[in-house]
């Protein structure tokens, strides 16, 4: 019996050497562990055994039983765990990431700029009653200046302000807020504007607007300069120029239109160079982009609004939220942004 | 408008290039668009601001080309001569308020022919096309000062001219060849018998001008702004006269313009004058003086203007000047300068010639007394769009604008409609968002994308008792299969979860508009929104074959509902869980066993679905699933004993329900 237990266990020790494969493992199972197996026998001889001797053969029969076993598990895991390791190299698992609409994007980062300098946001509604679209900004009914304001009317029943309708710019926010609130005031307002025109690759019956006004005792029409060329600098690039020309809006005095130095070929510097190449697409050579509207706000304005335009000063500027991606994005179509082709937006994830 | 560089010479040496004064007329605001060489010539196409009726004539234009260059003007005025008054043509004006002043002027035996080449290049380079010398002449005339002229074929002219209002329903056919029908709105210039023109908008053809006309009845006269403007709005034309008018006429170059032509067509269509007559009244043109102060402009401007550039500038554009005292300047424009009647006026006429460009750049400190709650909203939805992004959903951008049908498809609230709209398509304000976002997921499915996963935020728009409602809302849309509703519904409460909205639960909505299932949300017992898959009527009038899920959040009710951050207390003991095999059957929902787990016990967590069953044993009206119950105590941990005690209750309870069956 001794001499039986001894081989057996140098055996299972010396089988252990050569090892291993899965089907190896599951052999020496069956070898040591199964039904005919080596311990199986010697267990069969415990019957013949004097009382002493079986309980010494049956402890150590019963830890060897133990030993295989755990010796087993641990070399099956250590085979499993090289068989099974992770192999990294197959594809992901697809998960699309969602983004902004890259109209959002853009008036977002636009309008940080501004609260960055201290305007808070507020954002007006897009029913609007006709005098806060108009008159309130000295805009006179059935006057030319309203041909650039086509405007949609709405089925609502007037108020004591006028017929109902789709703002057609962003400045009426500057009313409400003028009447709301008392200077100091530095509002930025973004929003949905709409306008009946046909929709073609430059233009579109809804389009969204940024507008901005400070009111204040000491504002002046070089702060206007100064907040309007920080922003461009920010938002296009730190060497780009604008150029503020006269222009005239019903709501403001002294008015402008501010133009971008070309940001496709540059700075008018090398205008000789360019001459010789092809014509800029984006300037068409004129070297300058327009991209706002802007002006001191007119007395009249104010007065509208009950604040005294004798003590306090106000500037204002409004810009097209499109427009502007147009040009920092090279987007030639302003329909693109309102197909939201998935193919289109996700260029745009920032 | 365009004008030529040779048409400027007549007034002004122009010493520059046609490139440089472009340049700084631009830059002084008259924006030039478009400069072309033609022939020995130059054409200008300017932007003529609503403000600037006076650089719609040759002399307007001159004259800031004077001021921008420093230079002085030549304008040779037309001298008066005697009038003989016209006896044999009486001139009856009805509306005094819409035409103060007519002049009438009677040419006998003119010649009708081409018009000599120089006339005629002044008139096409200005963009006007040549017809015979008499109407050359009126056009060259209304080009040079500004005021329309219209002349008549004499001998058509029946008896008597008024001024008049057109009766409604009277036709009109005018020298464009197009018939048109007037009303009340229409000024008009009649005979005894006939309209012969729409009053500083169109001549009639019945009494044009032709090769066979002999005698001309010249019309000089000043109309209403106001209503030449309603009246060619309503017959929807727009011609060089009704521009000029529209934009107000000079009544200071209306005798020059008048006169110029009548010497014109003497010397060029050999007519005699017969007579002139003159009815009403001009209206003064007594300019307002105005009292500026240097220290008040350097403020306003933040410049740093002297007194010599003030004056300087002033002097070029013709505005005279007195000093009143060391600071302050008493101005008066220029006669014709009627946009000039303030201070800010005066600033911005300093301001644009001394160049934008030169006044300094600064930034201001700038401060504001409005309340943080004001940007609420906008931080709020700013929020909420970061994170449906992070959740995997793209921002998609749709109109405001759609047609009715698409509206009411989902929604029966009242549409505020458009009275004047574009097209059907754009005819009403979207009272939700659904019809644009399947229009964007039919568009992106047409082109193979798949797992469309897409969000917007926009306001959405119906009437409501006498008012309105104006409201920002959220969807939230995907395209897939049946899973992926779950996945909206998580995000859903993810949302909520997120903007700290407590009181949040749902409820079953058995027919919603357009929808085969669906749940509505409910804050603080108020409905927020809702969630669900669409029928296939909807899907079918959208012609998408696609399962469609949405949720749609109101962001006022969730902005409400946010309750501020707060630390809550949180169990430190473990969490226990129990499995149940439960088959249930179709006509019973799932949310009968979430009632019954809810309510035997306070100590319940959570519960999950730990996966269901698909093998072939499956009944086809049933669903096999496991079903984890997660228990926690905040005070003690739970032992194993009193949990098999709760589960067991559960077990029977569910048990005894019909259409569960506990496997």
């Amino acid at each position: 019996m001794e001499e039986e237990f001894k081989n057996l266990k140098e055996e299972f020790y010396s089988d252990l050497q050569r090892l291993p494969c899965l089907a190896e493992l599951e052999k020496l199972r069956v070898k040591y562990l199964g039904r005919k197996s080596a311990i199986a026998y010697l267990f069969s001889k415990m019957p013949g055994l004097s009382k002493d001797e079986k309980s010494i053969w049956g402890k150590n029969l019963n830890l060897f039983k133990q030993e295989v076993q755990k010796v087993l598990n641990i070399q099956n895991e250590k085979i499993n765990s090289r068989e099974e390791k992770l192999d990294v190299t197959f594809p992901s698992v697809p998960f699309k990431s969602g983004s902004q609409h890259i109209l959002s994007s853009t008036s977002r980062k636009i309008c940080s700029i501004f609260e960055k300098l201290g305007f808070l946001v507020t954002e007006g509604n897009e029913i609007e009653e006709e005098w806060y679209n108009f008159e309130a900004l000295n805009i006179p009914l059935e006057h030319p200046s309203r041909d650039a304001f086509d405007t949609f009317y709405l089925n609502l029943s007037e108020k004591e302000k006028g017929k109902y309708l789709l703002r057609s710019h962003t400045s009426p926010s500057q009313i409400r807020v003028m009447q709301k609130a008392k200077p100091p005031l530095a509002v930025i307002s973004p929003g949905r504007v709409y306008r009946p025109d046909e929709v073609d690759a430059t233009h579109s019956f809804m389009f969204n607007q940024i507008e901005g006004f400070v009111v204040a005792e000491d504002v002046n029409f070089s702060h206007l300069k100064g907040v309007l060329l920080h922003f461009a600098q920010k938002f296009f690039s730190s060497d780009i120029r604008l150029r503020f020309r006269p222009h005239f809006f019903p709501f403001t005095e002294p008015s402008a239109e501010v133009d971008l130095s070309c940001i496709i070929c540059g700075s008018s510097s090398n205008k000789v160079v360019r001459k010789k190449e092809k014509k800029c697409s984006v300037c068409k050579d004129k070297g300058w982009l327009e991209i706002l509207g802007c002006g001191m706000i007119h007395p009249k304005v104010l007065t509208f609004c009950g604040i005294n335009p004798k003590k306090y000063k106000g500037f204002a500027f409004g810009m097209g939220v499109e427009r502007i991606a147009m040009l920092k994005y090279n987007i030639a179509d302003i329909r693109l942004f309102y197909d939201n082709d998935l193919r289109f937006l996700e260029q745009f994830s920032l | 408008m365009k004008f030529s560089l040779n048409f400027i010479q007549d007034f002004i040496k122009v010493k520059v290039s046609a490139q440089k004064l472009s340049e700084l007329l631009t830059m002084a605001g008259m924006e030039v668009e478009s400069l072309k060489k033609s022939e020995n010539d130059w054409i200008f196409d300017i932007e003529v601001t609503t403000n600037r009726y006076d650089w719609l004539s040759l002399v307007g234009i001159a004259k800031e080309v004077a001021t921008v260059l420093g230079q002085k003007l030549d304008i040779k005025y037309p001298a008066k001569s005697k009038d003989i008054i016209l006896n044999n043509q009486r001139i009856v004006i009805n509306e005094y308020s819409s035409c103060p002043y007519y002049i009438g002027c009677g040419i006998k035996g003119v010649k009708i022919k081409k018009s000599e080449s120089w006339l005629k290049e002044r008139i096409t380079n200005c963009g006007i096309n040549s017809i015979n010398n008499i109407v050359d002449i009126t056009n060259y005339c209304m080009l040079k000062w500004g005021n329309p002229l219209h002349a008549f074929d004499w001998d058509k002219i029946e008896g008597d001219i008024y001024v008049r209002k057109a009766d409604k329903g009277e036709d009109f056919l005018g020298i464009d060849s197009k018939k048109r029908e007037l009303d009340r709105s229409n000024l008009v210039i009649a005979d005894s018998k006939k309209i012969i023109a729409i009053a500083g908008v169109i001549g009639a053809k019945n009494t044009e001008v032709d090769e066979n006309t002999k005698n001309i009845f010249l019309e000089s006269a000043i109309f209403s702004p106001l209503v030449v403007r309603r009246s060619r709005r309503s017959v929807g034309i727009n011609t060089e006269s009704s521009y000029r008018f529209e934009r107000m006429v000079s009544p200071l170059h209306l005798e020059h313009a008048c006169q110029e032509a009548i010497s014109l067509i003497k010397k060029m269509a050999y007519g005699v004058v017969s007579g002139k007559k003159r009815v009403g009244k001009k209206s003064t043109t007594n300019r307002k003086k105005i009292v500026i102060s240097l220290n008040d402009l350097n403020i306003y401007l933040g410049a740093n203007f002297s007194k010599k550039e003030v004056k300087n500038i002033l002097k070029n554009l013709r505005f005279s000047i007195r000093e009143v005292s060391s600071d302050k300047l008493e101005v008066q424009p220029e006669v014709e300068r009627l946009d000039i009647v303030r201070e800010v006026d005066i600033y911005e006429e300093l301001c644009r010639i001394y160049g934008y460009d030169k006044i300094p750049s600064q930034i201001p400190f700038l401060t504001h007394n409005l309340a943080n709650a004001e940007k609420g909203m906008y931080s709020f939805k700013l929020k909420i769009s970061d994170f449906s992004a992070l959740c995997g959903f793209r921002e998609i951008m749709t109109y405001s604008l759609e047609k009715e049908e698409d509206s009411l498809l989902f929604n029966n609230e009242k549409l505020v409609k458009i009275i004047n709209p574009l097209r059907t398509q754009e005819g009403s304000l979207r009272n939700c968002l659904l019809s644009g976002m399947i229009k964007c997921m039919r568009h992106n499915l047409n082109y193979s994308q798949n797992c469309l996963r897409l969000f917007e935020i926009a306001d959405v728009y119906y009437q409501k008792g006498k008012g309105f409602v104006e409201m920002p809302v959220l969807i939230l849309g995907i395209a897939g299969k049946e899973e992926d509703f779950f996945y909206l519904k998580q995000v859903v409460e993810n949302i909520c979860n997120f903007l700290r909205v407590k009181k949040f639960r749902y409820e079953l909505n058995n027919s919603p508009k357009g929808f085969e299932s669906a749940l509505d949300v409910k804050i603080d017992g108020v409905n927020g929104g809702f969630l669900g898959k669409i029928n296939e009527e909807a899907k079918q009038y959208f012609n998408v074959k696609e399962n469609l899920f949405f949720a749609q959040l109101y962001l006022p009710i969730l902005f409400k509902a946010k309750q501020k951050e707060k630390y809550l207390p949180f169990s430190v003991y473990p969490e226990v869980s129990r499995d149940i095999s439960i088959c249930l059957s179709k006509n019973i929902r799932f949310a009968e066993v979430e009632k019954v787990v809810k309510e035997e016990n306070n100590n319940f967590s959570r519960l999950q679905i730990v996966s269901f069953y698909k093998g072939k044993e499956v009944p086809q009206d049933a669903k096999i699933f496991t079903l984890r119950i997660f228990y926690q105590s905040l005070q003690k941990t739970l032992t194993s004993q009193e949990v098999d005690v709760w589960h067991n209750n559960i077990r029977e309870k569910l048990a005894c329900k019909n259409g569960i069956e506990l496997r």
